[in-house]
């Protein structure tokens, strides 16, 4: 019964759990199928992404350490590696108001943020930063601080002042060379000076890992640089301007423009002192001319005796015109003479006889008739009377009025007047030994020789006596312009230079001071011409620079003088 | 079951595949360490060189020509050297070790200690207790002459040749 029962009970109950079973087992395995489907789907997506992304998308940024190294902008050194210029990674203040989402930007209120930093930078003014912190603008606050300074401001808290790092510009001595160098403009691209000249070079990727090498010594530099100042501060000067030139090479050892202008920070302040008083601004550099005079009329055999004597007693007539000297001179004078007492009588006497066509082939030899060769983009053009000069032009030309020059011009006319007569151009970059630039001659090796003899003897006998620097054998020569102005030259504002060069008995360094607009001071004895102010500064820089540069001091050389000492009187045959 | 020599066979290819594997595995790991490590030391070498950079540009900041200018004006006020300061090859510098010669100017003397008032390079050490010199207060292997400062310099200068033959 029991047996039967159980038998139809199975029986009976069969059919459907047989049912069941199967059809769950099926919703099970499609449950599973679909989950499968669901994970290739997954997986076939992933792939099709790591494949998208191995194949389309640029690969995550990673630099080699070399790449790392190598600045953004090449550095610029000095001709000893002395850097000048340098990519810098510099922290700077960056307000960031959404750093904290929405509400207010900053944790504390705006004025304890202020103060806050005002305790860390102390020159901050304090209600100008709750301004700007106030207004919710995203900006600079600051440019180029200090890890400390970020670390302090680290600890005050507030997320919305960030520091990133940039790479910034950076000029280690400040205002030194400033002229020289230039600035880096907020595009990235340098201005006014050798960051102009190099710009594509500086930022080239291939060769910014090597810095670009100036002729430029920094030692040099700063000694210009500080002994013009104190000329230019002594005189009460408006400005002024010095170069330092190799005679053999053209090299430029150092270039200032004073009032200098400080790199680092360019503002409305400083901009109008980025002009270049050396390469960009001509001027009527006065006495300085005549020894290129003598030695063009040396040159040209118009003078064959230098003892020969000249009227000077009165005043040169010519074209309703008189050309007169500062002071009287005595009747007569001859050629030494007239160089050592700045004579412009005699001066114009030598220039007629030479003729203006030869005059003006000389100083067109020297590079007067064009922009100075420099790499300075900014870079002055000469008033230079163009055709055939006529009398009165020669005349004043050859005591340097009448034509404008810039003070670089009369340094590479010096140094190819001392240097046996060759002149070269100027430059600014380091030159390899053995590269130097042939140049062309200007004058013969005899008339440099001669016109060595005659620059010593002006600082040893004439108006130069204040640039003798002992044991240098300075020579050079004088020249107090006075400026042109409406209707005639300002007899009150001067352009007082001295050209010289060291040392006479084999020079190696032509030195160009100017001072613009000096005034009679107690310093410089209430006297305005340049024996008086630019002379001294020579005398003070030449010591300082020289053994930096290999000429040493020495007391018992010198060119020899002795040939044309008897045409001094008072010289006794012979200098001390 | 029944291990027959075929099946051991795939078994032991099968283990030393495994075995391979694991190896190859572990190795890429390595390798991946050790170039993970490379590049943590590169990072560390580029920060380095930066943290140089930055520290060498702070120091030319703050020794920068008109730096040391301004400091020597204030502090120091060193001068260019004069030309009587300078001395241009050998011989002159063996002309400063010659005897003058008769009628030659009088050489610069420099400052120096007289004779007469030499007190010795120490000054003796004395005994707070019994104010005696101290090298005299305790005698070493017998009785010794007391050491004072005008004796010490004598005895410095000789050398006692009994006592280093006795050492």
């Amino acid at each position: 019964m029991t047996a039967i029962s159980v038998s139809t009970t199975i029986t009976t109950r069969r059919s459907p759990l047989v049912n069941v079973r199967q059809r769950s087992l099926l919703v099970a395995k499609w449950r599973v199928l679909w989950v499968l489907t669901m994970f290739a789907v997954i997986a076939v997506c992933a792939l099709l992404r790591i494949g998208y992304i191995g194949v389309v998308q640029p690969a995550p940024h990673s630099q080699s350490m070399a790449e790392a190294l190598t600045p953004e902008r090449a550095d610029i050194v000095d001709r000893n590696g002395v850097p000048l210029a340098r990519a810098f990674n510099a922290y700077s203040l960056w307000y960031n108001p959404d750093a904290l989402g929405s509400g207010t930007p900053l944790v504390a209120p705006p004025e304890r943020v202020a103060a806050a930093l005002a305790e860390i930078f102390p020159d901050m003014d304090v209600a100008d930063m709750t301004e700007r912190l106030k207004s919710g603008r995203p900006g600079y606050l600051r440019r180029r601080i200090l890890p400390e300074d970020a670390n302090r401001i680290h600890m005050l808290g507030e997320p919305a002042l960030e520091f990133p790092r940039e790479t910034e510009r950076f000029y280690p001595q400040g205002s030194m060379a400033a002229h020289v160098l230039g600035f880096v403009s907020a595009d990235g691209h340098g201005r006014v000076g050798m960051e102009e000249v190099f710009d594509a070079r500086l930022t080239d990727p291939a060769s910014r890992a090597k810095p670009a090498v100036l002729s430029i010594d920094a030692r040099v530099q700063g000694a210009l640089e500080d002994e013009l100042g104190r000329g230019m501060a002594e005189s009460n000067a408006k400005g002024a301007a010095g170069i330092v030139l190799d005679v053999r090479t053209g090299e430029v050892m150092a270039l200032a423009s004073l009032p200098a202008f400080d790199p680092n920070l360019i503002d409305k302040d400083s901009t109008p002192n980025i002009f270049n008083r050396v390469t960009n601004q001509v001027y009527e550099l006065g006495s300085t001319f005549k020894p290129l005079t003598v030695a063009a009329a040396l040159d040209a055999g118009t003078i064959t005796d230098i003892g020969r004597r000249y009227p000077s007693g009165q005043p040169l007539a010519i074209g309703g015109f008189r050309i007169r000297d500062s002071h009287k001179m005595g009747s007569s004078l001859n050629v030494a003479e007239a160089l050592i007492h700045s004579s412009n009588i005699v001066t114009a006497q030598i220039a007629d006889e030479l003729g203006g066509q030869r005059l003006k082939a000389t100083m067109s030899a020297l590079g007067m008739d064009k922009r100075p060769y420099i790499e300075l983009p900014a870079r002055g053009f000469p008033i230079w009377r163009s055709g055939e000069w006529p009398r009165i032009t020669t005349m004043t030309v050859s005591y340097g009025h009448g034509i404008a020059v810039t003070p670089l011009h009369l340094a590479s006319a010096y140094a190819a007047m001392v240097n046996g007569g060759v002149w070269r151009p100027a430059t600014l970059e380091k030159i390899e030994p053995g590269k130097v630039p042939t140049g062309r001659r200007v004058f013969k090796a005899s008339t440099s020789a001669r016109m060595r003899q005659l620059l010593r003897m002006i600082v040893v006998y004439g108006t130069g006596r204040k640039a003798d620097a002992p044991g240098f054998r300075v020579g050079g020569k004088t020249g107090s312009a006075e400026k042109p102005g409406a209707g005639g030259y300002r007899h009150s504002s001067l352009i007082s230079t001295f050209a010289a060069a060291f040392p006479m008995d084999n020079p190696r360094y032509v030195v160009v001071s100017m001072l613009d607009e000096p005034q009679g001071t107690a310093a410089t004895s209430y006297q305005r011409t340049a024996a008086w102010n630019a002379a001294p500064v020579v005398a003070r820089v030449v010591p300082r620079i020289g053994p930096l540069l290999g000429v040493m001091p020495d007391e018992t050389r010198d060119v020899d003088i002795s040939d044309l000492a008897p045409l001094i009187p008072g010289a006794n045959g012979g200098h001390e | 079951m029944n291990l027959t020599r075929d099946r051991v066979r795939s078994i032991g290819w099968a283990f030393v595949l495994t075995v391979c594997a694991g190896l190859l595995l572990g190795l890429t790991f390595r390798v991946n360490a050790v170039k993970s490590q490379v590049r943590l030391a590169e990072r560390q070498l580029v920060s380095l060189r930066q943290e140089k950079l930055f520290l060498e540009t702070e120091f030319e900041a703050r020794s920068n020509q008109q730096q040391l200018k301004a400091l020597n004006d204030v502090e120091f006020g060193y001068q260019a050297p004069r030309a009587e300061q300078y001395i241009e090859g050998e011989r002159q510098l063996v002309a400063l070790g010659k005897p003058r010669a008769p009628g030659a100017p009088e050489p610069i003397r420099v400052a120096a200690a007289t004779e007469g008032d030499e007190q010795g390079a120490f000054p003796t050490m004395v005994s707070p207790l019994t104010g005696k010199a101290v090298a005299a207060e305790i005698p070493q292997g017998g009785p010794r002459k007391q050491v004072d400062s005008a004796h010490l310099s004598q005895r410095l200068a000789r050398i006692n040749l009994g006592e280093v033959a006795t050492e």
